[in-house]
């Protein structure tokens, strides 16, 4: 009973602790607008890092407004750039290669960042043979990645078969958009 | 909801089933008259005459033709009968006889009937007691006859259960009158699991995750939905308790679990888990422990479905280069490829009695439903050139399949009689419906 008492004051001592910091800190460094998360930003969502203060940000490896700047712009490229494959197949084109390198030179200047690896499927096909299908395709990315030399726990795949369609037509040029794989930085 | 729906028809039952006695005397069971089973070529539907059911107390007088109409409806349904437009009957229901002698058979006859039943009811405050009784034209006696007793609220149970019994006694078979179809409704961008009645009413949302559910897979005793949801971000399989609600994980596995398909009589299941890699068929407990690998290799095996007795497993393998269906033979682990026609054959669903696999296969660029025989003869397309058509399931009485269609714009569950014939849409409402898996009967 007293143990749990003076448990629960120490943690309101030490919350208390933070929110004096925290405001103390406002006070004394005013002169770092943005750099903390607390501005609105273009890449507001989650994993867009508006949560994040600086000791995070550090962590990451970035020190400034414009390397938050660079990395953010990254990110929004990285996350934009899906590689695509053929019909009912989750072998890598060339193309796809193509796109992976660079994702892992963004992952080798970011190696704290992690990533999901998404696989989709076009609507031709049945749920379950898809799901697989997908997972399939998110794995070749990965494993792509993977044989770069990164660590194996910065990725993690999901398979959204063809239940996440990005396109809806029923035609090929919809379909080809969505038989992909899709990248999401978490950070 | 549904556990109301099971109680009350219970108390059906419960009904007195005096008139059987009756007609014992008479050796009028349903074995003389021979109905073709609907796959067969010969099968013709029966005419069949349902006169508004009498009033016997001028109460809730509605009653009369609703329970006509319903039961005309049910009747319709199965395939098996062709109701006559009452707009021909003769006579005014409320006036017409109920005993044998009673009945104008050479009328009916004329009519083009060859059976006719005869409902009538009397309410008393909040109960209601219903009868049923079902003639055969041409041989001027009565085939079948149930009372009912019980809650004016559940006078419609009563009524299914009364064209349950026309069946059985005409073609030794139960209807699907207490079942419930389980699919995917799509919600905004998300997908849910619902049930609804057999006849497409009453539709209960099961799953509220704003996530992606998927494959819903009724228990053998009905009493467990599993079904598949991403809600902890992953696809894991999970069960829903029908009657409490309460709803578990089965598998969690790392990677995907996937495809659940309870085996016949028992607490177990099929289900298709990467854990290991490779998209691999699992048997697993009721809670998720791995009994056996069932099917494991280098392709991708999923949509695993039993045979009736539980010994044999139909699933989709791409080892081909192609999605394929095989089967396994639990016990000796034996594979045989089924479908050899066309390069894209998914969705197996093997039929109650394990006469038919139905399954979806690409056929003139789409999508369509076929059913073949285990032993791979009589392979038969039964939808083409209507948009795409899949997940077929069937009903227990293996006279019908649900599946999803495309053919009235986005994906909505349809069903149709295994000659391909009598199809009707089920789901009305907005949104897409997919995946369907047809209930057993609740009352077996």
């Amino acid at each position: 009973m007293r143990g749990k008492f003076s448990c629960l004051v120490a943690v309101f001592l030490v919350l208390g602790l933070m929110i004096a910091v925290s405001a103390c800190s406002k006070k004394t460094v005013p002169a770092q607008p943005g750099f903390g998360g607390t501005e609105s930003s273009p890449y507001s969502g989650v994993g867009s890092g508006a949560g994040l203060d600086d000791a995070k940000w550090r962590e990451l490896g970035i020190n400034s407004e414009a390397e938050k700047r660079e990395f953010l712009e990254k990110v929004k490229t990285f996350e934009n750039q899906d590689i695509y494959y053929d019909y009912d197949a989750y072998t890598l084109s060339d193309p796809a290669k193509k796109v992976l390198d660079e994702k892992i030179a963004f992952l080798k200047q970011y190696p704290r960042v992690k990533v999901t690896v998404e696989g989709h499927c076009d609507e031709r096909g049945t749920t379950e043979y898809n799901l697989a299908l997908g997972e399939r395709r998110a794995n070749s990315a990965q494993q792509y990645i993977l044989n770069s030399g990164l660590q194996t726990q910065k990725l993690t795949t999901v398979s959204y078969g063809k239940e996440r369609p990005i396109s809806t037509g029923h035609d090929e040029a919809s379909f080809a958009k969505n038989r992909r794989a899709h990248f999401v930085v978490i950070y | 909801m549904l556990s109301n729906g099971i109680s009350s028809s219970r108390l059906n039952l419960l009904g007195l089933c005096l008139l059987c006695m009756a007609l014992c005397a008479g050796s009028a069971s349903g074995a003389d008259i021979v109905v073709p089973p609907i796959s067969s070529p010969n099968f013709q539907r029966i005419p069949i005459a349902i006169p508004d059911f009498k009033y016997m107390t001028p109460a809730e007088t509605q009653f009369s033709h609703q329970m006509g109409e319903t039961l005309a409806n049910d009747l319709d349904y199965s395939g098996v009968f062709r109701p006559l437009d009452p707009k021909g009957f003769l006579e005014d229901p409320q006036t017409m006889g109920l005993n044998t002698p009673e009945i104008k058979f050479p009328d009916w006859k004329r009519l083009g009937a060859d059976f006719m039943v005869r409902g009538s009811y009397q309410v008393q405050g909040s109960s209601v007691k219903m009868e049923g009784r079902l003639f055969d034209v041409g041989g001027q006696r009565m085939v079948k006859g149930k009372v009912y007793d019980g809650d004016i609220q559940n006078w419609r149970s009563m009524v299914h259960d009364f064209a349950d019994e026309i069946l059985l006694a005409l073609t030794g078979e139960r209807g699907v009158f207490d079942t419930k179809i389980a699919y995917v409704q799509k919600v905004g961008t998300a997908k849910e699991i619902f049930y609804c009645d057999f006849d497409g009413s009453n539709p209960v949302q099961v799953t509220r995750d704003n996530n992606l559910a998927l494959s819903p897979a009724w228990s053998s005793d009905m009493s467990q939905l599993a079904y598949v949801s991403y809600r902890d971000g992953a696809a894991k399989i999970y069960s829903l308790n029908v009657r409490s609600g309460a709803q578990s994980v089965i598998c969690g596995y790392t990677g995907l679990n996937m495809s659940p398909a309870w085996r016949p009589g028992r607490n177990e299941l099929a289900v298709t888990m990467t854990k290991d890699g490779n998209p691999d068929i699992f048997l697993v407990s009721a809670s998720g422990q791995i009994l056996q690998k069932l099917v494991q290799g280098y392709s991708i095996n999923v949509s695993p479905d039993w045979s009736p007795k539980g010994d044999k497993l139909a699933y989709v393998s791409n080892e081909s280069g192609n999605p394929q269906i095989y089967i396994l033979d639990v016990s000796s682990g034996q594979k045989k490829r089924l479908t050899f026609a066309g390069n894209y054959n998914t969705s197996p669903a093997w039929s109650p009695k394990g006469d038919w696999i139905a399954y979806s296969g690409i056929a003139g660029g789409e999508h369509n439903i076929f059913i073949i025989r285990p032993d791979g003869g009589e392979n038969r397309q039964l939808t083409s050139g209507e948009g795409r058509n899949e997940s077929p399931a069937w009903s227990p009485d293996g006279r019908m399949l649900a599946f999803s269609s495309t053919r009235q714009g986005g994906p909505s569950i349809w069903v149709m009689l295994i000659n391909g014939t009598g199809v009707r849409r089920l789901t009305r409402q907005g949104g897409e419906q997919e995946l369907p898996d047809w209930s057993p009967r609740m009352n077996h």
